[in-house]
């Protein structure tokens, strides 16, 4: 028998914010993690980390598929260190034809802090009105690409407001230490904890103005909506909670391996270093580390053991003990699919987790896209201005108009959109080299190995691969690109589904995730409307006059637009009041269990407007709240 | 000569070994390319080239003398979780092929079935080694690079970061993938050529000795040649095949068409057009019936090319930095401010 209060599973942002304030109020905690524990170089003895500023690390050597279940099967792919490995551990997508396809989404990390060592950290609040979407649009008749009234059936209210979430958002604000501006925003703040921004690249200059210029046409408070410094979990002044300094030199913190890397320097603001590492030493506290879970056990509405292996690989059990607390929070694919898995191996698991129909189901990503151009010359004859985009973290502007609820009106939409610039992406030799014209990792060195020129006129031109044509590539690309994206809530549709695969397993020999997902007509039209939006900023702001010259578009354009693209994974396992209408309940607590949670993403009715894990992490501050009332 | 034992972290050697080891499936999903034979067990795990663990390394009390080393970690596991009492490694990093022992690798106390050691091993390096297992000398049964000595007995072998030791392909595929490399990188241009002399040569004494350590051959391009040997003695060793074939059938076509020049010695002209005939699949005199597609070759070339020439310089390529230093010449780019010294010049940053 463990002695243990509250055991968590998975330390990215839903578990380690639980983990964190539990154990400060003396509660024995117990963090298990699927992967390792690579620390930041200011913790260890000799002054190394795991993590390196390698472009090798990111996006590693080539492997292969080998699932002959799937129709990628022998395709090539590429992993960073911290991803978990697709032969061993794939999710399988199925695609419009039927055939099924294996990948992993983007920023999916088994290493402790989870995702939040590899995101590009750009760290938003969700807006108020997309915590009540379904009460905004019921009863409109101007929402367009939407025949058979879906949104208005689908759309579900969050079970708590903005104003619920905000004193959560301040936490996580305060806590994880996160820099950019509060001012411009469309949502309220309480409190200000933002860090000061470090000066924005001069590449992104043009993003602000053909922001500001657009926001002229909406009005907050009487006032033109005005562009702010994208929020980033990046510390830039010594952050006293975690007790991380930063270096003597602030603008050294300005490097483009940011998004996609693990931090060496423990900068960037990951669960590990913001909200781990302080508690580590706590004697009420434990994390164990390679251990993954691959079942749970219920005596009645209790879960009363944890099945999981050891880092050998050998199976082991923990008891819990009574009165204690399951935490489930392995990112929303993961989570389901470990739910899945527990209720085939117990049918009073399954009974109760399937109390109704609706685990797994209501599956989201973000609609998402934006528009990309090459920042012409000056005049537009010159060759295009070049700009070191590697003195960057990964945004520096933001604006919420499209959030606006005129903005939503004018356009016939259900919701709105986070609009922020792109400025590290590219940035480096390789990374230019291997997402050059791919949209995802699932085509990363294609457009590179299909030759260069061919992928930029639609010419096939052999010459161009080598030599002069090379440099041609880098005069044209390197430190040229700008991109400006969105981000924005997708249709919820119980169709838009997690099962468990029928055939394919796991390296565990355990079903992998079975992901069923498509996008509705009003998602398509969403995603045109807005990035059309992206196109104007870049044209409006200078970085090119033609409209012809920028690409832009929404995800579900690509290749493979419903697999790997889908880097926010939400949904699932929503939350709400009416035990009918939803999973869990308002403190995300699994209706027919006592003392089971699930705290990652996949409580999200609607996906929000907004990179989601500002929401997660303050939700799971919300819901440690409600179990110190318990514990 | 007394090798550096590194104090062995469990964390640090678990960290690095669940995700690739621990399993139960027993399918031969990493067996691409057919790069082990049937029933050997490396094709059931993951990236076995990660093993031994080659990583840098600092001793903080004695700087100076160990930024030229490599963490070198040696990992045996005892798959059936049959755990010996003794598990050794004697290799060539040693005098006298002294064993040294590998410890138990402990989890909340309990044996693991891991055992491991770090030594620290200087840069440049290769080395072979085996195992002493209750006894026993065997081959790693993880790593998959091996080298039969001249007595005709097969070692266990390892390289560390700069190494320029040619260990996969022959001298003459060498001689000629750098001529092919040559005409994919910017670096043969008349400009990039003047930039690479320029650059090699402008650097002082001090910074030769600091950043061109371990520079390949100046003559080359900045060392892409030696970073794909070491790709396809590791990383991706299942495309050394590719290789093998490709450069066979070129160095006969090349052959053919001028029978007066070796192949390394023929003009610019007689490369410019092979290259485009690879590019367009349609390559006079190529055995279409070895290797299907001439294309796909190029593809994998000039990936590889790529990388090597902008990858961080550890792995062979880019030799002192040159890659980065070129498009610095050219770009808006400061790569220094990003990287430890003594290659870059970041302050905190140690690589």
């Amino acid at each position: 028998m463990s002695d243990f209060d509250a055991i968590v599973i998975g330390s990215g942002a839903g578990g380690a914010p639980i983990a964190y304030r539990l154990a400060k109020a003396g509660k024995s905690v117990l963090v298990l993690e699927k992967g390792p524990l690579f620390r930041p170089q200011y913790q260890t003895q000799d002054g190394l980390s795991d993590f390196k500023r390698d472009e090798i690390y990111s996006t590693g050597a080539e492997k292969r598929l080998q699932i002959p279940e799937v129709a990628n099967n022998n395709a090539a792919y590429y992993s960073s260190h911290v991803e978990p490995d697709i032969n061993d551990e794939p999710h399988i997508y199925r695609e419009r034809d039927g055939r099924d396809f294996a990948t992993i989404e983007g920023y999916t990390a088994q290493v402790v802090g989870g995702g939040t060592q590899l995101y590009g950290a750009v760290h938003l609040r969700f807006t108020p009105l997309d915590l009540k979407l379904q009460s905004f649009n019921a009863g409109r008749n101007d929402l367009r690409e939407d025949p058979n009234g879906d949104i208005q059936r689908e759309s579900r209210d969050w079970p708590i407001t903005y104003e619920d979430l905000e004193p959560y958002y301040c936490q996580v604000e305060e806590l994880v230490g996160l820099n950019g501006t509060a001012e411009n925003q469309l949502k309220p703040f309480s409190q200000n904890f933002l860090q000061i921004p470090l000066s924005p690249n001069p590449i992104s200059e043009f993003a602000r103005q053909g922001m500001a210029q657009l926001g002229q046409n909406y009005s907050n408070q009487g006032q033109p909506i005005q562009p702010y410094r994208t929020p980033l979990a990046v510390i830039t002044q010594d952050h006293a909670p975690s007790g991380r300094k930063v270096p003597q030199n602030p603008e050294t913190i300005k490097t483009s391996y940011v998004n996609r890397y693990g931090d060496p320097l423990g900068l960037k603001s990951s669960t590990w270093v913001s909200l781990l590492s302080p508690i580590e030493t706590l004697p009420n506290f434990q994390i164990w580390t390679n251990c993954v879970v691959t079942h749970l056990d219920c005596d009645g509405n209790r879960i009363h053991r944890i099945y999981f292996k050891d880092p050998a690989g050998r199976e082991k059990t923990l008891e819990v003990k009574p009165g204690a607390v399951v935490i489930v929070a392995c990112s929303a694919i993961e989570s389901v699919r470990l739910l899945k898995l527990s209720a085939q191996e117990n049918p009073e698991f399954d009974r109760r987790i399937n109390q109704n129909d609706l685990l797994g189901k209501y599956f989201l990503t973000h609609c998402f896209g934006g528009a990309e151009t090459i920042v012409v010359g000056n005049p537009p004859q010159y060759p295009p201005r070049q700009f070191d985009k590697s003195i960057s973290l990964d945004s520096d502007w933001a604006i919420d108009y499209a959030s606006s609820e005129a903005f939503i009106r004018d356009n016939g939409l259900w919701a709105g959109a986070a609009i922020y610039n792109n400025t590290s992406d590219q940035a480096l030799p390789i990374a230019l080299g291997r997402t050059h014209g791919s949209q995802d990792l699932d085509t990363i060195w294609k457009t590179f190995d299909s030759g260069f020129w061919g992928s930029i006129t639609g010419q096939n031109n052999p010459r161009a691969l080598h030599g002069q044509g090379m440099v041609d590539f880098f005069n044209e690309n390197f430190g040229t690109r700008l991109s400006v994206s969105f981000m924005a809530n997708q249709v919820p549709l119980k169709t838009n589904r997690i099962e468990l695969h029928p055939s394919v397993k796991d390296k565990w020999n355990r079903p992998v995730a079975y992901i069923i997902k498509e996008w509705h007509s009003h998602d398509v039209y969403l995603m045109n409307v807005i990035a059309k939006q992206c196109e104007e900023i870049l044209r409006l702001g200078g970085a090119n006059p033609d409209p012809n010259q920028i690409e832009e578009g929404g995800i579900y354009l690509a290749e493979n637009a419903l697999a790997r693209i889908a880097n926010h994974i939400l949904g699932g396992a929503r939350f709400g009041n009416d035990r009918a209408d939803s999973v869990l309940d308002i403190h995300c607590r699994a209706w027919d269990f006592d003392n089971l949670y699930v705290t990652d993403g996949s409580f999200m009715p609607t996906a929000g407007g907004a990179n989601p894990t500002h929401t997660i992490e303050a939700n799971a501050f919300r819901i440690a709240d409600h179990l110190l009332e318990r514990l | 000569m007394q090798t550096r034992i590194i104090s062995t972290d469990h964390q640090y050697v678990l960290n690095h070994c669940t995700k690739y080891l621990a399993r139960s499936n027993p399918d031969f999903r990493h067996n691409y390319n057919n790069q082990f034979s049937v029933g050997d067990a490396r094709g059931q795990i993951c990236e076995v080239w990660r093993f031994p663990i080659i990583d840098s390394y600092v001793d903080r009390d004695a700087q100076e003398l160990t930024t030229n080393f490599n963490r070198v970690t040696f990992v045996y596991f005892s798959l059936n979780f049959d755990l010996p009492k003794f598990v050794g490694v004697v290799g060539t990093f040693e005098k006298l092929y002294r064993p040294i022992p590998l410890n138990e690798i402990t989890f909340l106390g309990e044996s693991t079935g891991y055992y491991a050691v770090s030594l620290a091993i200087p840069k440049g390096e290769v080395h072979t080694y085996k195992f002493i297992v209750d006894g026993q000398v065997i081959l790693d049964p993880i790593n998959p690079q091996q080298k039969i000595l001249d007595n005709g007995q097969t070692w266990s072998q390892f390289f560390t970061h700069f190494s320029t030791e040619i260990l996969s392909l022959q001298t003459w595929e060498v001689k000629l993938l750098e001529r092919i490399a040559d005409h994919i990188l910017p670096f043969r241009t008349e400009e990039g050529q003047r930039f690479l002399d320029f650059y090699y040569n402008s650097l002082d004494r001090q910074s030769k000795d600091n950043q061109l350590l371990y520079v390949y051959r100046f003559d080359q391009s900045i060392g892409v040649v030696n970073f794909i040997d070491k790709l396809l003695s590791k990383e991706e060793r299942h495309h050394l095949v590719d290789y093998k074939i490709c450069l066979d059938i070129i160095d006969k076509l090349l052959r053919q068409r001028n029978s007066f020049l070796e192949p390394r010695l023929m003009s610019k002209e007689m490369y410019s057009e092979l290259y485009d005939q690879l590019w367009s699949g349609n390559v006079p005199g190529w055995d279409y019936g070895r290797y299907n597609s001439p294309q796909y070759f190029l593809q994998l070339l000039r990936r590889h090319a790529f990388t090597g020439a902008f990858s961080h310089p550890k792995y062979g390529g880019n030799a002192g930095g040159a890659g980065w230093a070129y498009l610095a010449e050219r770009y808006p780019f400061n790569w220094r401010q990003a990287i430890e010294v003594p290659l870059g010049t970041n302050p905190d940053y140690r690589g």
